[in-house]
């Protein structure tokens, strides 16, 4: 249950504010770190500026939810919302620059199908990325079992995510039972959950309950349907004596609309500027780290495998 | 009487006591030394009647008459056979009137009357009853088994208490001779007049003997009841002694939610929630399924967190 679960303890955030501080922190650290290695010829203009990381996430997001709606067999929702949540909740304390995107988005995919219990093996999982050749598949497997741990890590083994999207059916059912005078509450299904959708991709996760998430899904799309329910919170939610709680309600409702309104696709010319600058980030500095990190594996004797010559080989392009 | 006697060699008991008489299945006498004689090959015919005996098949003859032995060995051939037991039969009237039979076979088989066709019956029984008598059989040698193992146990404790005997006997033999060594040691070195000595070993002697005595008294005393309880355990009849602790106190699960309180499980069904889920199909509430555990799921869901944290 959530109000006592490590989501609600450690993953939801006061403000936008408080998340938009800790990533600028995570992209601090990662440009201090290889500045301080002292390399010649590095600048603060080959690094990604926090707006271009933020897209270039939005980017790789959008490419993560796409995968797992185009995953066969077809994953459930909450499945999808786990792993977007994990990619997010990675990439608050880390940078794109220190971890590519492309290899955790598919590891968070890859460790919310175990964690939510939706069955599918290693093999049918890479098998998912059509565009690859079995070999390539094969090599994919590996990273992602490579970084499967370091993502657990991350996230701090918090991996229970609770999802709107239960929530969303237990209001259903339960304005169906208390608030007869509704005449046809299925009609406002279809755009609360388009709303869920939309929030996935946005930092409302972060900031708010899921139980909130949902009433907000249904509230608004009650009020597109120019339904008034809020009597259905000082009724029968029993917001009615406490005039606090009801203006924190609406005030939070109206902060989720204005994320869910900010937010837009990458365009993608800026996209593959900014990826070209990745990759060659990648290329210089994070290769290095990464092959350290395999050596250190080596030395405790995790990994004995012969060194992946050919990482950057396959690219993000033939994902989907 | 007449004296009993080897029929082939004339020996009888009175002229060889340690004449041994070996009786085989046809229930005729030889003594052990013409057993030897003429079975040297292991088989043989039997000297009063032709039967062809086996060596291995003698027996040493235990009753004064020879045909009580033949019997025996026959009833315990038959009764291998017939190895019924009176919880087999319905009824007491049934069960004698098997035993009866049986008798009759051994009866006939010993004085050979209708030979013959007491072993065709035999044979027959044996074809029908075949079930019957292997079963019987293993019972049999079940108990058999318990048997011996009791036996056995009783066996070992008995030379346990024969060999704690000899020792202890052992023992005070060792005492007794130390004691004469030590005197002859004194007289052979010490300067003390010879008679002080012996008187002094004279006490010893005297001393060890109570002692030996005592021993032999304080031996035996059982130290344990038969139901494994010490003797001489006395038992405290006073009242334990209490262990005054406070008792638990039982204070209800607070559990905040940080939401609207949520309808108990057992009242969903009464406040028409239940109306607006999915029933339960019969397979899934095989395995304790039911749809009010879904809804009240779902419920729990929705309002867990919903208010707004405060500060």
């Amino acid at each position: 249950m959530f109000h006592n679960s490590s989501h609600r303890k450690f993953w939801v955030f006061k403000s936008e504010d408080e998340v938009e501080l800790l990533r600028y922190e995570a992209n601090q650290k990662f440009c201090k770190k290889i500045l301080e290695s002292g390399k010649s010829g590095l600048s603060e203009s080959m690094f990604l500026s926090r707006h271009e990381e933020d897209t270039l996430f939005r980017h790789y997001e959008k490419r993560l939810v796409d995968f797992c709606n185009a995953f066969k067999p077809a994953m459930p929702r909450s499945v999808v919302g786990t792993a977007t949540m994990y990619f997010r909740r990675f990439y608050l304390n880390n940078s794109l620059m220190e971890y590519h995107p492309r290899i955790i988005m598919l590891t968070c995919a890859y460790l919310s199908c175990k964690v939510d219990e939706f069955n599918v093996s290693s093999s049918q999982f890479v098998g998912n990325l059509v565009q690859e050749s079995p070999a390539g598949q094969e090599r994919v497997l590996e990273q992602i079992l490579e970084y499967e741990l370091l993502l657990i890590q991350q996230l701090n083994f918090h991996l229970v995510v609770h999802n709107p999207y239960r929530p969303m059916e237990g209001l259903l059912i339960d304005l169906k039972t208390r608030l007869p005078t509704l005449e046809n509450p299925e009609i406002l299904r279809k755009s609360a959950d388009d709303f869920l959708t939309q929030a996935a991709m946005t930092d409302v996760g972060l900031l708010f309950s899921p139980s909130q998430i949902a009433l907000t899904a249904i509230m608004n799309s009650a009020s597109r349907a120019g339904l008034n329910m809020e009597s259905y919170l000082t009724e029968c939610l029993g917001m009615k004596e406490d005039k606090e709680t009801l203006s924190k309600m609406f005030d939070s409702m109206r902060r989720m609309k204005t994320l869910l309104k900010k937010y837009e696709l990458p365009k993608s010319e800026e996209v593959n500027i900014y990826k070209q600058k990745l990759e060659r980030i990648h290329a210089e500095f994070a290769t290095s780290s990464s092959n350290k990190r395999k050596r250190g594996y080596e030395e405790d004797g995790h990994v004995a495998k012969e060194p992946r010559l050919v990482e950057e080989e396959w690219t993000d392009e033939d994902l989907i | 009487m007449d004296d009993q006697g080897c029929p082939r060699c004339k020996t009888t008991k009175y002229r060889n006591p340690s004449l041994k008489l070996m009786v085989n299945v046809c229930g005729h006498t030889l003594c052990e030394n013409c057993v030897e004689m003429l079975f040297v090959r292991g088989s043989g015919n039997c000297v009063q009647c032709d039967t062809p005996l086996r060596k291995s098949n003698f027996r040493v003859q235990l009753f004064e008459d020879p045909t009580v032995d033949k019997e025996v060995e026959i009833r315990k051939k038959v009764l291998k056979i017939y190895n019924k037991r009176d919880f087999d039969f319905a009824s007491l009237r049934e069960y004698n009137d098997y035993l009866e039979q049986v008798e009759d076979i051994v009866y006939n088989l010993t004085n050979n009357t209708d030979v013959e066709n007491t072993k065709q019956r035999m044979e027959q029984y044996q074809r029908e009853n075949r079930d019957v008598i292997q079963r019987n059989k293993a019972k049999l040698t079940r108990e058999q088994e318990e048997l011996e193992e009791l036996l056995l146990l009783e066996q070992q404790g008995n030379e346990q208490r024969r060999l704690e005997v000899l020792q202890e006997e052992q023992r005070q033999l060792q005492a007794k001779r130390k004691n004469k060594q030590a005197l002859l040691d004194e007289l052979e070195q010490s300067h003390v007049p010879a008679a002080i000595l012996l008187a002094k070993h004279k006490v010893r002697a005297a001393q060890l003997e109570t002692q030996i005595e005592q021993q032999k008294q304080t031996v035996k005393p059982a130290s344990l009841f038969s139901t494994g309880i010490h003797m001489n355990q006395t038992v405290s009849l006073q009242p334990l002694p209490r262990i005054e602790e406070v008792l638990y106190q039982y204070k209800p699960l607070q559990v905040e939610t940080y939401g609207p309180p949520v309808p108990e499980l057992e009242q969903l069904s009464r406040l028409g929630y239940l109306n607006h889920v999915r029933a339960a199909m019969p397979q899934d509430t095989a395995g304790g399924y039911t749809s009010a555990l879904a809804c009240h799921r779902a419920i729990q869901d929705a309002f867990s967190g919903l208010f707004p944290q405060r500060g």
